[in-house]
């Protein structure tokens, strides 16, 4: 026996102590995570356990004896964890209001209420479990075949098919918490605190990088926190959990490295964008901030988005599970699960056991089970030459290892009671196509716990989001990494190394390359290289992609979503021969552990269904995220933008009721609309109209820019002069449209709409940039101004004290623009009106918004100054017959329909649009916008009401020829009038129409624009 | 329980047949399709079923439902905006009411409500304005409060505290959801009864024309003569149309989608919300299924990005705030053919013998029944049928843009 042997059979402290007080835990071990003198309380079902610090939810349930934690998806069988690891979604638990927890990665707290999901009534009794003796009907994809005839009963059946399905609640009174996001930078980022992953921070941090390691675990250590036996390391053998221990002191004590667990990595996207969430903070955790007295909190969960210069995947592989019947029985485990258990939670994993194992690593956790206490009955191995070592001390120790036999079957309720095993009908080892048993060799063995060790798959996943090609190794019968992408690296088991030294010495290579790339160190000597290779290709060899053992109904390939091998088989029959057409119709790998324990076996069994190689069948497409993420923290505090025009506060202050207008908050109205109006019209009113876009242009080209933007003619336009304008898209559509003033000294002033400002800036700048060659700069001032409009017959004689501007009509007319100072700030003015009344536009630096507007309700008050909001505002410029772009026109408007054809000059040799309007003035309008009046002035039809006219042919005896965008009782005029689309043939005014207002005919008729002081005396005087 | 399963559970995996076969493909056929989607398969299912036409090829360069047909988030509707969108639209949603029993195969067409949300009064008026035009055309479709949404969603926070509080929403109660794959394998097996081949992994990758006529397409797998081609392959299709000359006006977008991990059922209807740019349901697994906008540029790349689960994660909160602790699952991107006016471009082009059925952008799930039909039609019979003549080619050289941009955008 070598010295190796030896010690892990009989370490000093090893043998459980006979004494232990803690029922079904072991005693305490360094290599233990729980601390037994912090006992914690918890619930599971209503019932009370004791668990300890440092336990998990499934671990602490473990031990005390708890195997069936939840019910599976499909058949509501009985389920419990089987891999002890973030891709163990076998049976997710609820804990307080987070549904769909994994019980494997959840830490108890005080006080915590876990519960099972998807069972109905309970647990123990559940009557959905009883499609389990039906599921000869429910082959794979019966839903396709079944529920549609006759055909209303289908939502009959779709309500119970639902209500079957899903597996965690959620409740409405879940409250928003509290998440947050953090950026972070590295050159050097490690996926993975393992062996190979500590050692390439090591590696990498002594060239003075800056180096992240990550790990999903509260530990460091990765696969050596759980195992006790001796590893090889370039420095002599070492026990694997002190290993890990030393390497984590260092790493944790290494200034250059920061270390962050409980966070997955989930994404990896171009230029190495990493997205990573941190979970887990608990009550007992010392870096905890849960002070009550202050306010910062530990957020629910933190999204890590981390921009790495370089990257070590170094995140392992998943064990895998061998398929037979039964297999997904709680009690079933792998042998990672049994150490797990045993030696980072001192948990007992069972009392008999029988291991099956096809590996090194199967005979080693039979081995360890013994120190533990744990009868092993028989290890069954499917090698036909186990490691001798190993085999001479299970021997020795009275354990039966037969290498000619197979498990064919669990059995048991809820909970193993025994295997069966039978002798092999082929001589192992084992090719894909599994072997038979030899009938009448079938013999029953009475055990509590199967544990199973067939080889393991590296978790590529996150290695496909990097562009990383993965080939199949046949000698390992794994997919490994044959081509990465420059920066990317990968280590460890990851990318097939298994003993120890491989893994740290491939770690340290990838570290230091990892760190070469991006300008630390000189990379990997080539000795170091060549070792690497050399030791990897000494690890013994997986000599087949065992999958599974045929023969059984019940053999699961997939727990999440209870596919079995049958249905596997079944949908390639069907014709559903490819990978993603086989995941699609069978739902493989769709489940939310989305197939890390299924995918290596779903593959083996597809190409032998279509008697195809595993490369030739290949795998699927990962996808992000590697692993589910809470929509919590994806979100943040999710801050929605919001803008503020400087007299916001004074709005308030003022009653006024605030709208949205685009991320603006604008007021609605501050009383009764209809008195806004009046008080405006026959005296004096202000308006806040900040929220316009507003756009400084400089420079000796912009009259050439002018030209291209806007429909109508420009470079004629005066120093002092404003001007309205239409501006088009490259399809002839109306897509914005504002006034823009010649201020002389090439600048110029433009306002746009609200909504339209951010893409016409955009699109200014673009074409700038790109193939307009003019000498214009453009700045985007929309919130750097603030703007309000003092409008009324009384606003020269309120406006006059306050400036020095000359507002003499002939001094300063309408469609004129001035600068000066209005009280003293600087100001641009402009004599323009969409409420039909003589008016003052202001544009002032922001700062002095309020000052201003505060100055003129003060100037204005002996005028009973009405200051107005959007609502009345609308009814102003409706009085008017102005349309508003977006509202009165869609996405099918050209000028002409809006009679804007003043506005389209198609002389001027370019502008945006030119084309097309020039195609469209040719073949004419079929629609025309003009005004109206409802003959009875009580009826306001409601904004798209449509316009009809009797058709027998059509559902409802009504077709549609027009429809109303704009619609108001004027309080000035006394009458409904508004905006409306008609076919040309009837625009013309007198016309009658009959309009649909809530589905009752109302007539109306077609009246000339304005309805308002016709000739704009009002407006020019 | 259906026969079919009766059988299958009691004869075993024996009473298996494939739902479609691989046959050999041959040198010629009268029409060759280029796309396994669903607009593919309903042309070659309805040219063999409805007038008997059954020489006919899909060439798939990967599997059938590979692209936006298998990757889409399977929402059918018919409250468009326009009355020949209306029109058109509606005639796909009725063909889904029946395609279960058609293919003896059920697509779980779950016609389970949608409601398109309104946060601004100009938002509120476009609803108006769709129901309104609904209405007229026969379509149930209305216009319903806060108070009324409450009652059918009471997942949603409807108070004013939401950035952008609901102001009401656009109710279209046939509107619903289907199980996408299921459509496109329900086509496939009817197809393929009736005759038609299908070729998986068989690439297009020339086209022949002479003197302005098709004679032929090149593949991976050798050349097929053929009169008559159809480019039905979406995201893809100006590569098609590039190798027989004829340029689209079309360009592709990455549109992504998620889902969760499986809950009870919680959300019966399928929400939309323009102004948050985001849309989800509840699939019959039990996954919340949803997307956002397409992507701000062109590209082929159908991978995912934080970025885009990061936004769409935050306006679902904005108007769930109870789901903040459950987990998104699976992401993924599709490609997305769009066209200037959001509207399909169906029929001929300058070049004889090349059939366009693209610029199915975000919404081109639902037409795949009546487009597959139409198009049918239109080969059978050499002329465009009226319902499809609003999205003719020569649209774009005309200026008769249709005006679905406001319906079509992020409503799927
Ligand atoms: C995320 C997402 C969500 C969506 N949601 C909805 C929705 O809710 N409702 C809705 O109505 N629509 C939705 N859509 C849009 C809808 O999916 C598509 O419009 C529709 O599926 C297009 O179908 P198709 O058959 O035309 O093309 P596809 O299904 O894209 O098929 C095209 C096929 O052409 C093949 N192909 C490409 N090049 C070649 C070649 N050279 N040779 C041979 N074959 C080739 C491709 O492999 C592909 O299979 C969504 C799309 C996406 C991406």
């Amino acid at each position: 026996m070598s010295t190796k042997t030896k010690d892990a059979i009989n370490p000093e402290s090893q043998i459980q102590n006979p004494k232990s007080k803690i029922q079904n835990r072991l005693s305490s071990h360094p290599s233990h995570k729980v601390d037994y003198t912090r006992p914690i309380e918890f619930e599971f079902n209503g019932k009370k356990y004791t668990a300890f610090e440092g336990d998990t939810v499934a671990s602490a349930l473990w031990a005390a004896g708890v195997r069936v934690l939840g019910r599976s998806f499909k058949y509501h069988r009985p389920r419990g964890p089987f891999a002890l690891t973030s891709g163990d979604t076998n049976a997710m638990v609820r804990v307080g209001d987070e549904p769909n927890v994994r019980p494997s990665m959840k830490l108890v707290e005080p006080g915590m209420a876990v519960e099972s999901q998807n069972v109905w009534p309970s647990l123990n009794a559940d009557i959905m479990s009883l499609t389990s003796y039906g599921s000869r009907f429910m082959p794979v994809g019966f839903y396709y075949k079944a529920f549609f005839r006759p055909k209303a009963l289908w939502p009959t059946y779709e309500k119970v098919i639902r209500n079957a399905a899903g597996l965690g609640y959620v409740t409405t009174d879940t409250p928003d918490t509290y998440y947050d996001k953090k950026y972070e930078f590295a050159d050097v980022l490690v996926i993975g605190g393992g062996p190979a992953g500590m050692s390439a921070a090591l590696s990498a941090a002594k060239t003075g990088a800056r180096v992240m390691l990550l790990d999903e675990n509260p530990y460091l250590g990765g696969h050596l926190a759980y195992e006790r036996q001796s590893v090889d390391t370039k420095n002599g053998g070492a026990k694997a959990y002190e290993l890990a221990d030393q390497l984590a002191q260092q790493v944790l004590a290494h200034p250059n490295i920061q270390v962050e667990l409980n966070t997955s990595v989930f994404d990896i996207g171009y230029h190495l964008w990493v997205g990573a969430v941190k979970e887990g903070w608990t009550n007992t955790d010392p870096d905890s901030i849960q002070n009550p007295k202050s306010k910062i909190q530990n957020p629910e969960a933190r999204l890590l988005k981390i921009r790495a210069k370089s990257l070590v995947a170094a995140n392992g592989a998943f064990e895998q599970p061998l398929v037979f019947e039964n297999s997904d029985l709680p009690g079933v485990i792998l042998g990672s699960a049994a150490q797990r258990l045993m030696h980072l939670y001192g948990a007992t994993p069972g009392k008999r056991a029988v291991v099956l194992s096809a590996n090194r690593d199967g005979l080693q956790v039979a081995l360890d089970l013994l120190v533990a206490g744990v009868q092993v009955s028989v290890v069954i191995e499917l090698r036909d030459q186990p490691d001798s070592d190993l085999v001479t001390v299970l021997e020795s120790a009275g354990v039966p290892v037969k290498t000619d036999s197979i498990v064919t079957k669990a059995q048991g309720n809820k909970g193993v009671r025994g295997v069966f095993v039978s002798q092999a009908a082929k001589e192992l080892p084992l090719s894909p196509g599994g072997i038979k048993a030899i009938r009448g060799t079938k013999e029953f063995v009475i055990c509590d716990l199967l544990v199973t060790s067939v080889g393991w798959t590296p978790a590529t996943g996150l290695l496909y989001q990097a562009k990383g090609r993965m080939d199949y190794d046949e000698q390992r019968a794994e997919f490994l990494p044959a081509h990465l992408p420059p920066k990317v690296h990968a280590a460890g088991r990851v990318a097939g190394a298994h003993s120890v030294k491989a893994e740290l010495l491939e770690g340290e290579m990838a570290g230091l390359n990892a760190a070469a790339d991006v300008g630390f160190g000189k990379g990997a000597s080539k000795k170091l290289q060549n070792e690497v290779a050399k030791l990897k290709a000494a690890e013994p060899v997986r000599t087949s992609a065992l999958t599974y053992i045929p023969g059984g109904k019940k053999s699961f390939v997939s727990f999440d979503e209870d596919v079995s091998i049958k249905d596997v088989r079944d949908s390639v029959a069907e014709g559903y021969k490819s990978m993603e057409l086989l995941k699609r119709y069978s739902t493989l790998s769709m489940g939310p552990s989305q197939g890390k324990y299924e995918n290596a076996n779903t593959m083996a069994l597809c190409a032998e269904a279509n008697n195809q190689t595993i490369p030739e069948t290949g795998t699927t497409t990962g996808r992000p995220p590697f692993t589910s993420v809470p929509l919590g923290a994806l979100a943040g505090r999710h801050m929605e933008p919001v803008k503020y025009t400087p007299m916001h506060d004074w709005h308030i202050a003022r009653g006024a009721t605030m709208m949205n207008a685009g991320l603006w908050k604008r007021p609605e109205y501050y009383g009764d609309p209809a008195a806004e109006v009046v008080g405006t019209r026959n005296s004096l009113g202000i308006i806040d109209v900040g929220t316009l876009g507003k756009l400084r242009l400089y420079g000796k080209d912009v009259p050439k820019l002018l030209e291209m933007l806007y429909t109508n003619k420009w470079s004629k336009l005066a120093e002092g002069g404003v001007r309205y304008g239409v501006m088009c898209n490259e399809e002839g559509i109306v897509s914005d449209d504002g006034v823009t003033a010649n201020l002389g000294g090439d600048e110029w002033y433009m306002t746009a709409t609200t909504g339209g400002v951010t893409g016409l800036y955009q699109d200014i700048e673009w074409n700038l940039q790109s193939g307009w060659d003019f000498d214009v700069h453009a700045v985007n001032m929309t919130d750097d101004y603030a703007a309000m409009n003092l409008t009324g017959p009384n606003a020269r004689e309120v406006l006059q004290p306050l400036t020095d501007i000359d507002l003499n009509n002939e001094a300063f007319p309408y469609m004129a623009a001035r600068q000066g100072t209005v009280a003293g700030v600087p100001a641009i003015l402009m004599r323009i009106g969409f409420t039909g009344e003589l008016g003052y536009e202001m544009h002032v630096p922001a700062g002095y918004g309020l000052y201003l507007w505060e100055t003129l309700m003060d100037a204005g008050e002996t005028f009973n100054i009405t200051p107005f909001g959007v609502e009345a505002q609308r009814i102003m410029r409706l009085e008017k017959g102005h349309f508003i772009v977006g509202q009165d026109t869609d996405a099918l408007t050209n000028p002409f329909m809006a009679h804007l054809d003043w506005a389209v000059k198609l002389d001027k040799s370019d502008f945006l649009g030119k084309p097309s309007l020039v195609r469209i003035q040719k073949r004419g309008v079929e629609q025309k916008l003009v005004g109206y009046e409802m003959l009875d002035s009580n009826i306001v039809p409601e904004e798209a009401n449509q316009i009809v006219v009797p058709n027998p042919d059509r559902p409802i005896g009504l077709e549609t020829i027009g429809r109303v965008t704009s619609s108001r009782y004027s309080p000035t005029l006394e009458k409904s009038l508004g905006l409306c689309w008609l076919p040309v043939d009837q625009s013309e005014p007198g016309t009658e129409f009959t309009v649909r207002i809530r589905g009752e005919l109302h007539q109306g008729k077609v009246v000339p624009i304005p309805f308002y002081d016709p000739d704009g005396k009002r407006l020019k005087s | 329980m259906s026969l079919k399963l009766l059988k299958q559970g009691l004869n075993g995996s024996k009473s298996l047949t494939p739902m479609w076969r691989e046959q050999p493909i041959k040198d010629r056929y009268d029409v060759v399709i280029i796309g396994g989607g669903v607009h593919g398969l309903a042309t070659a299912y309805y040219l063999a079923k409805n007038h008997g036409i059954t020489d006919v090829a899909i060439l798939e360069k990967r599997y059938i439902g590979r692209g936006g047909s298998g990757r889409n988030t399977t929402i059918v509707r018919s409250n468009y905006l326009t009355p020949e969108g209306i029109l058109f639209y509606d005639e796909s949603l009725k063909l889904y009411e029946d395609l279960s029993q058609d293919f003896d195969f059920n697509i779980m067409f779950s016609q389970r409500g949608h409601l398109t949300l309104a946060h601004t009064d100009a938002s509120l008026r476009t609803m108006r304005w769709r129901a309104e035009v609904n209405q007229l055309q026969g379509v149930d479709s209305r216009v319903i409060s806060p108070d009324e949404i409450k009652e059918l969603v009471p997942f949603m926070d409807l108070s004013d505290h939401p950035r952008f509080p609901v102001m009401g929403a656009l109710y279209h109660p046939p509107g619903g959801v289907v199980r996408h794959d299921a459509v496109v394998w329900g086509y496939a097996h009817g197809a393929d009864k009736r005759g038609v081949h299908i070729h998986q992994l068989t690439e297009v990758t020339g086209i022949d024309v002479e003197q302005n006529k098709v004679v032929a397409v090149q593949t991976n797998r050798g050349r097929i003569k053929t009169g008559t081609v159809v480019n039905a392959t979406a995201g893809w299709c100006t590569l098609i149309a590039d190798m027989a000359g004829v340029k689209l006006p079309v360009e592709t977008r990455p549109l992504q989608a998620a889902v969760s991990e499986p809950l009870k059922p919680f959300l019966d209807t399928v929400i939309v919300s323009g102004t948050l740019h985001f849309y989800l349901s509840q699939s019959d697994r039990g996954e919340i299924v949803t997307g956002a906008s397409v992507d701000p540029y062109t590209s082929y790349s159908m991978d995912a990005t934080l970025g885009f689960a990061e936004g769409l994660a935050g306006h679902i909160l904005e108007l769930f705030p109870s789901l903040g602790k459950v987990r998104l699952m699976r992401q993924w991107a599709g490609l997305c053919d769009m066209t200037p006016d959001y509207s399909p471009i169906m029929g001929f082009t300058p070049v004889e013998g090349f059939l366009v059925d693209v610029g199915w952008g975000t919404y081109g799930f639902k037409t795949g029944p009546v487009s597959g039909k139409r198009m049918a039609e239109l080969i059978a019979t050499n002329r465009t049928p009226d319902l499809i003549a609003p999205f003719k080619y020569d649209r774009f050289f005309e200026g008769r843009l249709v005006g679905e941009k406001g319906a079509a955008s992020v409503g799927r």
